[in-house]
């Protein structure tokens, strides 16, 4: 059996990875790569302690099924809106896209 | 050390080394692959730990869907041939303090709580997830099914290019 401490080492340092993703990078696409690393960081949490600790294994599978294809929905529909956002404005930097009415 | 350890150790470094990726190359192209690298670390965290469908699953939905999704949304968008500004230091450095500050609370916060751990090593049957899901959970999925029709039809609602005298 893998020990907690290396499960929860994993997930703290995939969610500050993303983190740091979506604080440093401008591209709106690479801000959302950032954003699904943070949700798999909390899947890998989910999975590891309801299995580690054996409460609620089959409810935390359940749960990060949901969460996924909650991440896939709300990817479709960033996605289509940067290429709605690139055709308008003709960038998806968000230091430049600053008009909310453009 | 067990076969799981091993895969969990070599799933763990391919996630991590992914993760990077993702969001320190340039050249998005290069961050959408890291991702990819990144969500096939995590899938083998979870065969590691004994949930073969989950592990399916994220192959499926992130790898294979959400993957391809980026590198359409990004050859319709982004413009690949201009160069790129650089990012000031000071603004790297903190978002990087930021980032560290916030793992660093997530790892204390979780190492503070008293877990125990289980007599046994439980492994998630696939039929047992399908029995809970379209069991307890079936309204659930029938509103994640309803949500993923919903989200199609409105990304192609708002990626659609709106021809002239034609009303949104």
């Amino acid at each position: 059996m893998i020990g907690l401490p290396a499960l929860l080492a994993v997930a703290s340092a995939l969610f500050g990875i993303g983190l740091y993703g979506l604080l440093q990078r401008r591209s709106l696409v690479a801000m959302l790569i950032a954003l699904e690393l943070m949700v798999a960081a909390v899947s890998i949490l989910v999975v590891a302690l309801t299995t580690w600790t054996g409460r609620g294994a089959v409810a935390g599978q359940v749960i990060v099924l949901i969460l996924a294809g909650v991440a896939a929905a709300e990817s479709a529909i960033a996605l289509s809106m940067f290429v709605a956002i690139h055709r308008a404005s003709s960038t998806i930097d968000v230091e430049t896209l600053s008009e909310l009415k453009g | 050390m067990s076969a799981a350890g091993l895969v969990f150790a070599a799933s763990a470094v391919i996630a991590l080394v992914g993760a990077v990726f993702a969001v320190s190359f340039k050249n998005i192209f290069h961050n959408i692959l890291g991702f990819a690298l990144a969500m096939l670390g995590v899938a083998g965290i979870f065969l590691s730990l004994g949930s073969d469908f989950l592990a399916i699953a994220f192959v499926i939905v992130y790898v294979g869907a959400v993957a391809i999704a980026m590198v359409y949304a990004v050859m319709l968008s982004y413009p690949l041939d201009l160069p790129q500004k650089r990012r000031s230091g000071a603004k790297i450095l903190g978002a990087a303090a930021v980032a560290a500050a916030g793992a660093a609370a997530v790892w204390a916060v979780l190492r503070s709580m008293p877990w125990r751990a289980a007599d046994f090593p439980s492994k998630v049957s696939a039929a047992a997830t399908g029995v809970r899901f379209l069991g307890d959970y079936v309204l659930v999925f029938e509103l994640i099914s309803v949500l993923l029709v919903v989200a199609m039809m409105g990304s192609v609602m708002v990626a659609r290019r709106v021809r002239v005298g034609e009303h949104a």
